[in-house]
């Protein structure tokens, strides 16, 4: 810092020098902030912006600009500028004494971002202020500190931002799901809306990890649990995942950030990982995640009746928010409306009502599971069992989030070869013993070709000897990757938009993005949708290793996470209804596809 | 296989790192150098291809430093309006290794002001093929993005208010010379030396 302040006061001494030195010199430019002075202000409801412009200098109309703080661009009105032909100029509007713009307060922050020049000298780099708007109070300059001259420093620094930020980019700005539902039929539309679309999402990837969760945490019990028992835990578990749900709206709304990507964070998966250890060391008997026996005395009587509801509730919270981290249209559009309205209540009651919509099956699994099933003896053991099993299998699928790809091969080989050994050694004398050996085999040579894989380098459980098959003429291991430049900060996605210069296809995705791996296997990796996109310029936004860059990134394109993909046109313009968010089909892709490449 | 692109990227904290001095200002090594190379006064303008006073100033600009014939001349990039200035920037730079940097330069400043992607192509399109332009810039891309991360790092602490500015030797100008301005400048530079 100190060093900045001497370089500008020793750049000011060689100013001075240079220009006491020449008369000819022309007078020094003033500072941006008083060559285009900006006053806002608020009168019954409008805001107006208003620039008094020193004489001699201009501001351009073209690149008068606002977005929100997320860089939606906003609509403005700005009158007809001063034509200004020159063959040095070329034909611009311009405005010189003063400009004056009326716009509707949008109810959150805005950036405003304008340009202009001093007549035969100079042209200011882009300036861009923050206007907030407080309610009651009005829309408020944040004090740029050191009174109106600004250091030099200060003055470009928003330069590169504003250059890529809002030349470079332009967002469809489009009413989201949530504010079609709220001005149609209010908030009760809303909750019910988004209700239904939590139903319909029940159904897809998103939610079926949290089916083998819910079934051994009804199965798990040590009797039999009775429907009501079944019904209470899986309704905790169900409540505590709206829960989180809308505590991702309230998270939102106090950090800007959709925390369900945030809390895909080492520290998190780890502890979630472990969670589900303890859960499936808890199933095969180790020991009993229930509560001390002198409690459990005296309240034998309700614990019986309760099972273990906090535990139930754990879980869900959890399940919400780190194994099933899908960014589905709804919640995007969800987290986004409270960014953009700071409408918290009515964003967090949507989430709410989408968690317990996809809640649905999961109570129908806990209230029902058990009566499938029988009731005791051996069978009763061999589901915990089988419980105990799936759990770890859920903590490796977790930890292969953080994990070296074929660390987590090791695991899965080993979690598998142990399986297939005790199914091996099940008594060959009954029909199930026969089938469990036949089972063992099976399972036993899909851990081997997993530990293979591990010892080859292969990162893809489901694909484990994936570098053999490549072999030495290729290091590409994923079919996505071709044609794909990968970036992970906003300035080399800039420069990616630079560089593109005609349609540009961004895809944000993430190494712990299940949906994205069924798409990277569905729709891109369909010879039809591949010709299509083979016409763009394909930007991949790895946001794996979430950090302040990824969020940047995402607050770039207005996304709320992966899988996300925003459509540019050659202007770099996302056209309007292209957006893809959440998982997706080849026609879908197609359709957006057509939108940019003409 | 594309990470390349993501991993260059990651570069613009090594331009930010630089230390300002007169060296890094009037010899960057990867700045291309016109007029006279050997040259005993350097003139460094940061400048925008879409910048009015910048293109009217440059026949002339260059035209002093041919009859001067002592004069090293460097253009720093410094695009302030927008992405087809950064595009018209890094065509030029990509021009470099193809040695039709000026030319490409001299068409660029030939343009009206403002200008869109297409006309920069169409501009650059004169001299050579735009794809052999930005496959050049593209080869060389740690390079040229270190550059211009310095040259707007420079133009800032320098306190430059925005294009065109010029520092001549070590005296800094705001904003656009006329040609005695310049001629007393560069005679100024030389007496000092």
């Amino acid at each position: 810092m100190m060093r900045r302040f001497l370089l500008a006061a020793l750049t000011a001494v060689v100013f001075v020098g240079a220009s006491a030195a020449s008369a000819q010199v022309p007078s020094q430019p003033l500072p941006a902030d008083e060559a285009f002075a900006l006053t806002v202000t608020s009168e019954s409801g409008a805001v107006t912006l208003s620039w008094e412009i020193e004489e001699g200098y201009y501001l351009y109309r073209d690149y008068i600009a606002a977005t929100t703080a997320d860089g939606t661009e906003l609509a403005i009105q700005t009158p007809d500028g001063e034509l200004k032909d020159d063959p040095n100029f070329g034909v611009v509007e311009v405005y010189h004494d003063a400009l004056s713009i009326q716009m509707v307060p949008t109810g959150s922050d805005i950036l405003l971002t304008w340009q202009g020049c001093m007549e035969d000298s100079i042209c200011y780099p882009p300036q861009t202020r923050q206007i907030s708007f407080e309610k009651g109070v009005g829309p408020t300059l944040p004090d740029t500190g050191s009174g109106t001259s600004m250091s030099p420093v200060q003055l470009a620094a928003p330069a590169p931002a504003a250059v890529d930020g809002t030349e470079g980019l332009k967002l469809a700005n489009e009413p989201g799901l949530l504010d079609g539902l709220s001005a149609r039929g209010g908030a009760a539309l809303v909750v019910a809306g988004f209700f239904g679309l939590g139903l319909l999402l029940a159904l897809t990837p998103c939610v079926f990890p949290m089916f083998p969760i819910v079934a051994g945490l009804v199965m798990g019990q040590r009797q039999p649990p009775s429907l009501r028992q079944g019904m209470t835990l899986s309704a905790a578990y169900v409540l505590a995942m709206a829960v989180a749900f809308a505590g991702l709206g309230v998270g939102a709304a106090w950090s800007g950030q959709n925390l369900q990507v945030a809390l895909q964070s080492p520290v998190a998966i780890s502890v979630a990982a472990t969670i589900f250890v303890l859960l499936a060391l808890s199933m095969f008997g180790l020991f009993n995640l229930q509560m001390p026996r002198f409690v459990a005395n005296r309240l034998e009587r309700i614990e019986r009746r309760r099972g273990s509801i906090g535990g139930a509730a754990l879980l869900g919270f959890t399940s919400a928010l780190v194994v099933g981290p899908c960014v589905t249209a709804p919640l995007a559009g969800a987290l986004l409306y409270i960014a953009q309205t700071g409408d918290v209540v009515l964003g967090a009651l949507a989430l709410f009502a989408l968690g317990l919509g996809q809640g649905v099956p999961l109570l129908l699994i806990g209230a029902f599971g058990p009566r499938i099933l029988p009731r005791s003896g051996a069978w009763m053991e061999a589901t915990k069992w089988v419980f105990g099993v799936l759990f770890l299998g859920f903590a490796i699928w977790l930890a292969g989030r953080i994990l070296p790809g074929p660390a987590t091969l090791a695991l899965w080989s080993a979690l598998l070869i142990g399986v297939g050994a005790i199914l091996a050694q099940m008594p060959r004398d009954v029909k199930a013993g026969q089938l469990g050996v036949a089972l063992g085999a099976i399972v036993l040579f899909a851990g081997t070709l997993q530990g293979v894989g591990s010892a080859v380098g292969g990162k893809d459980p489901l694909r484990p000897l994936a570098p053999l098959a490549t072999g030495a003429s290729q290091s590409v291991a994923q079919p996505e990757g071709d044609g794909f430049a990968t970036v992970f900060t906003a300035a080399e996605f800039e420069a990616a938009l630079t560089d593109a210069g005609g349609s540009t296809m961004a895809y944000v995705t993430a190494d712990w993005c299940t949906t994205c791996r069924s798409i990277e296997r569905g729709p891109l990796s369909d010879p039809e949708v591949r010709a299509a996109m083979s016409e763009l310029s394909l930007v991949k936004v790895d946001v794996t290793d979430f950090g302040p860059d990824s969020q940047i990134l995402l607050d770039m394109l207005g996304a709320a996470g992966p899988p996300t993909m925003v459509f540019f046109d050659e202007s770099v313009s996302e056209a309007p209804g292209s957006r893809i968010v959440g998982d997706t089909e080849s026609e879908d892709m197609l359709r957006s596809l057509r939108m940019v490449s003409q | 296989m594309l990470l390349g692109t993501g991993a260059l990227g990651l570069l613009p904290g090594a331009g930010r790192a630089q230390e300002l001095t007169v060296e890094a200002v009037l010899r960057d090594p990867d700045a291309p150098v016109m007029g006279n190379p050997n040259g005993d006064v350097t003139i460094v303008e940061y400048f925008d291809y879409q910048c009015p006073f910048c293109k009217r100033m440059h026949p002339t600009l260059k035209d002093v430093v041919k009859d001067d014939g002592n004069v090293r001349l460097i253009l720093k990039d410094w695009p302030i309006f927008g992405a087809p200035s950064v595009r018209a920037s890094q065509l030029a730079l990509g021009a470099v290794s193809l040695d039709a940097y000026e030319e490409v330069t001299d068409a660029l400043m030939a343009t009206q002001a403002k200008l869109s992607n297409a006309d920069v192509e169409l501009a650059v399109g004169s001299v050579l093929k735009i794809d052999d332009a930005m496959e050049a810039y593209r080869a060389d891309r740690a390079k040229w993005d270190g550059l211009l991360e310095r040259n707007d790092h420079q133009a800032v602490s320098l306190g430059f208010r925005g294009t065109p500015a010029f520092a001549i030797e070590k005296t800094l100008y705001s904003g656009a010379l006329d040609r005695a301005t310049l001629e007393e400048a560069i005679r100024k530079a030389r007496a000092a030396s």
